[in-house]
């Protein structure tokens, strides 16, 4: 299986007396694997996903993924990457309240320079298969948080990217909400899309992920291979 | 009880009283770190705004206080009549005294008007413009109280004393100098022992009663000067009034012409007059924008800060108290940028002011203390009430309510505009920045208000510019005659100048220095005949005219006026017309407007001049552009002033040349030609008060576009820090810092080109009230070509002012929202 992301001695420190939120990293993700990371609040989960994202830069270490070492891209560059190779879908949605859910699903296809029309079209296809299409020119206040949340993960295909990174993306949902989006990131692994989930739920990691890893500190404790049944999703796969 | 080393907001058991100022001042301490780009630029749009107040200010009340007090001070006559004394009695001119309104007068004193040359030590021998002699017994009385500027009062005949300042003929006259006096049979000589002042300019000299009697030419009518203060003269109409009252007093005929003082404080003020208009209008320009934009920011540390607010509302602080922190965070910078603003102010008005110190000899002048406190103090009231609004609302929002709004823009703002917006064929990034104004109306309203003042301003500088360009080339005919030739002999140290009688001194290393004396120099009809032949030979000359200047006197105005005669066609010589036509015959004549406006007559109407005894009755034909003699100046054919004097002889010839040709090559090389006797000078369009008023229309728009681009760059600050979250997921989907740089300079470049398409009409109305204003100070008309300046290509340009100014005050902001970390975004509240 190909390696699609991989993290070599990754630290990263927000101040230079403190101990680091990510303290010296390896790891790789194989794609179409389904990886949660685990750990209590302050353990790093969210700091390691924003690096294999490129949100943020590592301190030191390399952090390569689909083959570029986003650590060394330009902003330009990471921007670039952002686009065409990882989709993030959070805790808190951060859809643009200004814009109907079809054009926060537009949006990053429209900054690849797609042309409206097929940009739309696009995002009309991943939310008729995420089943909010009668929402489409909804804005995210008058949509529930399951809504906002497939709206996010709709955003989060639209170049269909090879990775989907996901920071708590059940957290802000009731139990129903949070049911629903596990399962369709269950049924977008299904279809071969890797995906990174952090969570600090062990029963959300258990059922949607097949391998788990877990920070203490920064660093990590554990990384183990759990088996995770899946079930295909219809026309939201890349 | 608080623990020991924490201090309750409002410990000391005020609510907001002086013992909770310490948290207030931490707090309002703390927002200014926060917001270093909005202190800063407060204090910068404070300083540029305080600036430019006190520059106008300054120059509006010290422009005219000198005079003021020297009016006062000397008891300045409000009118002053010149009587035909065959036709008035000493009773009939004792009885006005008397009537009502007049609080003192004096008078009469006899007067006459003679040609005269002095010559002195270290002068020579010159023709001095013609004198009005007064004969007075003392410097002293009721009314135009003289002040002896130097020497003593005439205490025997053969004595004269002349008037010092703008009116008389005193420059680089010294005392004991002999007048010779050439309009009087015999030639008499008068000793010159002393110079005064009169406010009013009653006369150019004065000797002892009976010596002016002795000198007055039999033949001439024997005029008296009555001097009148009265009770109401504070403006023309009332002056007028009041000189009507004196004439209807007197029999028909007596009064043969009266003048008030408004002329001589128009001689005195004139220069900084036309300062005031533009000065004003830039000064109000900057105040308005300095509120709007204080009120930008205060509003938008308020919305910024509505969390913060929440927090501290939560632990404590009053209402009173959030407003005193967030009013005194504004105040600081505004006090040090108001207080910098006034330096500079002084700084640029001392040599501007500097001048008008000159012209009356008072000493330095600088800008009124009073001014000083005023303008600061009010600025700030302004500011501070810009302030106050907002922290207003925040003191009133309660807790959970300002934590629970943040700072995100009401729900629904916006959203329609950006579904107009995100169907144009522009890319996403610009689409969305120009939908961003309409989350946030106020702002946007005062944003776009503020740019479109500055863009006002620019296109109000532009059409000045182009203006005050023009009025240069018409005062200078530096175009139509680029070349000027003066005759042996017409001039001197006091002379009339060849640019259209003025009294100037000659230029530096001009012929003066090295010429020959006089009794070698040419006689007029041989310099005549060599010039023209000069001119004839040299290939470059297009055209020539030859032109005589005289100072001649009007019935009731005690300054002589300046009179141009062409010999020949003269109509291409540069003058714009304002009114009517060129001269076209005898006894026509075209006038300046201060000529109109000081003898109360219009295109159409007859005037009598006064020249070597004769009189000549002229018709006023046309209304020209021209300040020459302060405006009080006419031109005319040859054949109306030679009535007066049939020898009349060119004194100076311009020249046009043709196409291409040098006009410094060209005075060289007949310069050459006719050699050190004859002055050829290259006519060149220099003038120091419309450069200075150009220089500072330029420094004064410079700071008001900067101003603007301030306000704007606030805008965006603001706007960055209220959408730092969206930026940060505008980087997550991939928006790279180009597109993010497009997007934040696009938040306001919209509306600066909205901005500048209503500032240009704008500017336009703008430069049509200023320029006649400033026209109106200086008492000159305006031919309507300096107003309509603006062309098509032009306006164009003018109307893209607005989004240049949005766009240079948004890249910076831009450029940091562009840098902004993704994740520090994300995560920021």
């Amino acid at each position: 299986m190909n390696t699609l992301v991989t993290l070599s001695e990754v630290t990263k420190r927000y101040d230079n007396d403190g101990h680091p939120a990510v303290d010296d990293v390896s790891l790789s993700i194989a794609a179409g694997e389904a990886v949660a990371v685990m750990g209590p609040s302050g353990s790093g989960k969210s700091t390691l996903l924003n690096l294999i994202g490129g949100l943020d830069r590592p301190t030191s270490g390399a952090v390569t993924v689909a083959g570029q070492r986003i650590d060394k891209l330009s902003e330009t560059g990471t921007a670039r990457f952002r686009r065409t190779e990882v989709g993030m879908i959070f805790q808190f949605f951060n859809l643009l309240d200004d814009l109907t859910a079809i054009d926060n699903v537009m949006i990053p296809a429209q900054l690849t320079g797609m042309r409206r029309a097929k940009a739309r079209a696009r995002a009309t296809e991943l939310l008729a298969a995420l089943g909010i299409e009668r929402h489409a020119n909804a804005y995210p206040a008058r949509l529930s948080g399951g809504e906002r949340q497939r709206v996010a993960i709709a955003r989060a295909l639209v170049n269909r990217p090879p990775l989907l990174l996901a920071d708590e993306p059940t957290g802000a949902l009731d139990t129903a909400s949070g049911d629903q989006i596990g399962q369709l990131l269950l049924d977008l692994n299904a279809s071969g899309q890797t995906l990174v989930l952090v969570t600090h739920d062990p029963a959300l990691a258990a059922r949607y992920a097949g391998r788990t890893i877990r920070l203490t500190d920064g660093a990590i404790a554990t990384d183990s291979a759990e088996p995770a049944g899946v079930a295909p999703v219809t026309g939201a796969a890349r | 009880m608080t623990p020991a080393g924490i201090e309750s907001p409002t410990a000391g058991g005020g609510r907001g009283g002086a013992a909770g100022l310490g948290p207030v001042r931490r707090v309002a301490a703390g927002g200014m770190a926060r917001r270093r780009v909005q202190t800063v630029v407060i204090g910068l749009v404070l300083l540029v705004s305080c600036l430019a107040s006190v520059l106008a200010l300054g120059l509006v009340v010290e422009s005219q206080s000198p005079f003021d007090h020297a009016f006062a001070a000397q008891r300045g006559a409000d009118v002053t009549a010149v009587i035909n004394s065959s036709r008035a009695s000493a009773a009939q001119l004792a009885a006005t005294e008397r009537l009502a309104g007049v609080t003192a007068a004096a008078g009469p004193f006899r007067e006459t008007t003679v040609t005269a040359q002095v010559s002195g030590s270290g002068i020579g021998t010159l023709t001095i413009p013609p004198l009005t002699l007064a004969g007075r017994a003392s410097p002293g009385g009721p009314v135009d109280h003289l002040v002896l500027q130097s020497g003593h009062w005439p205490t025997a005949d053969g004595q004269i004393v002349l008037a010092a300042g703008q009116s008389g003929p005193d420059i680089g006259v010294p005392l004991h100098s002999k007048v010779t006096l050439l309009s009087v049979p015999g030639h008499p000589t008068l000793t010159v022992v002393g110079t005064a002042n009169s406010v009013t300019g009653s006369a150019s000299g004065w000797v002892l009663p009976a010596e002016v009697t002795r000198l007055s030419s039999a033949s001439t009518t024997p005029s008296e000067l009555m001097l009148y203060r009265f009770a109401s003269a504070s403006t023309a109409t009332q002056l007028r009034t009041d000189a009507a009252a004196i004439t209807g007093a007197l029999p028909t005929g007596a009064v043969t012409g009266t003048q008030n003082y408004l002329s001589a404080k128009f001689s005195e003020t004139g220069n900084a007059a036309p300062f005031v208009p533009f000065l004003i209008a830039f000064g109000v320009i900057g105040v308005v924008m300095s509120v709007l934009i204080t009120a930008n920011v205060v509003s938008g540390a308020v919305v910024a800060g509505y969390r913060r607010i929440g927090v501290l509302k939560s632990i404590g602080f009053s209402p009173a108290q959030v407003v005193a922190a967030y009013t005194s965070q504004i105040m600081v910078s505004a006090v040090v940028g108001c207080l910098a603003g006034v330096a500079l102010g002084n700084v640029l008005a001392a040599p501007v002011l500097g001048h008008a110190a000159d012209v009356y000899e008072v000493g330095a002048l600088h800008v009124p203390f009073w001014l000083d406190v005023i303008v600061p103090v009010a600025m700030c009231c302004l500011v501070a009430l810009a302030a106050v609004l907002p922290a207003l609302r925040a003191g009133r929002l309660s807790a959970v309510q300002a934590i629970a709004t943040g700072r995100a823009p009401r729900t629904g703002r916006g959203y329609a505009a950006h579904r107009l917006f995100g169907r144009l064929p522009l890319p996403r990034p610009t689409t969305i920045g120009l939908a961003a104004p309409f989350a946030r109306p106020a702002r946007t309203a005062m944003t776009m208000t503020a740019i479109a003042l500055g863009a006002a301003a620019v296109t109000l500088a532009v059409g000045l510019t182009t203006s005050l360009n023009l009025v240069i080339d018409g005062l200078s005919h530096s175009h139509a005659e680029p070349v000027q030739v003066q005759v042996p002999g017409s001039f001197g140290p006091i002379q009339l100048h060849p640019g259209h009688g003025k009294v100037t001194k000659p230029p530096a290393g001009g012929p003066s220095a090295g010429s020959p004396p006089t009794s070698q120099l040419p006689t007029p009809a041989v310099a005549e005949r060599t010039v023209e032949a000069a001119l004839r030979s040299e290939p470059g000359t297009l055209r020539y005219v030859a032109e005589a200047d005289r100072l001649v006197s009007i019935a009731g105005l005690s300054q002589p006026v300046s009179v141009t005669a062409f010999r020949g066609d003269s109509s291409w010589t540069g003058y714009d017309m304002i009114k009517g036509h060129w001269y076209a015959g005898v006894d026509q004549v075209d006038v300046g407007t201060h000529f109109l406006t000081e003898t109360g007559t219009k295109v159409g109407d007859m005037v009598t001049l006064q020249d070597n005894g004769t009189q000549i009755r002229v018709k006023i034909v046309g209304q020209i552009f021209s300040t020459d003699n302060d405006g009080l100046m006419m031109v005319t054919g040859w054949q109306t002033l030679a009535k007066a004097d049939p020898t009349l002889t060119a004194m100076t010839y311009d020249v046009a040349l043709r196409p291409g040709v040098s006009a410094t090559a060209y005075a060289e090389a007949l310069g050459s030609k006719l050699g050190s006797s004859y002055f050829v000078s290259v006519n060149t369009r220099h003038s120091s008060v419309l450069d200075a008023m150009l220089a500072l229309v330029g420094i004064l728009t410079l700071l008001l576009a900067i101003v603007a681009g301030l306000g704007v760059l606030n805008t965006v600050v603001l706007n960055t820090r209220e959408r730092v979250h969206d930026l940060g997921v505008f980087k997550v989907v991939g928006m790279t810092p180009r597109q993010t740089t497009a997007m934040a300079v696009c938040w306001v470049a919209g509306i600066g080109l909205i901005a500048g398409l209503v500032a240009v009409p704008i500017g336009i109305v703008l430069l049509h009230q200023v320029l006649p204003a400033m026209a109106a100070a200086a008492d000159v008309g305006l031919p309507a070509s300096f107003l309509n300046v603006y062309h098509g290509g032009e306006l164009a340009i003018l109307a893209l002012a607005g989004a240049a100014i949005a766009v240079a005050g948004a890249l910076l902001p831009a450029s940091w929202a562009a840098a902004i970390r993704t994740g520090a975004a994300l995560r920021a509240e």
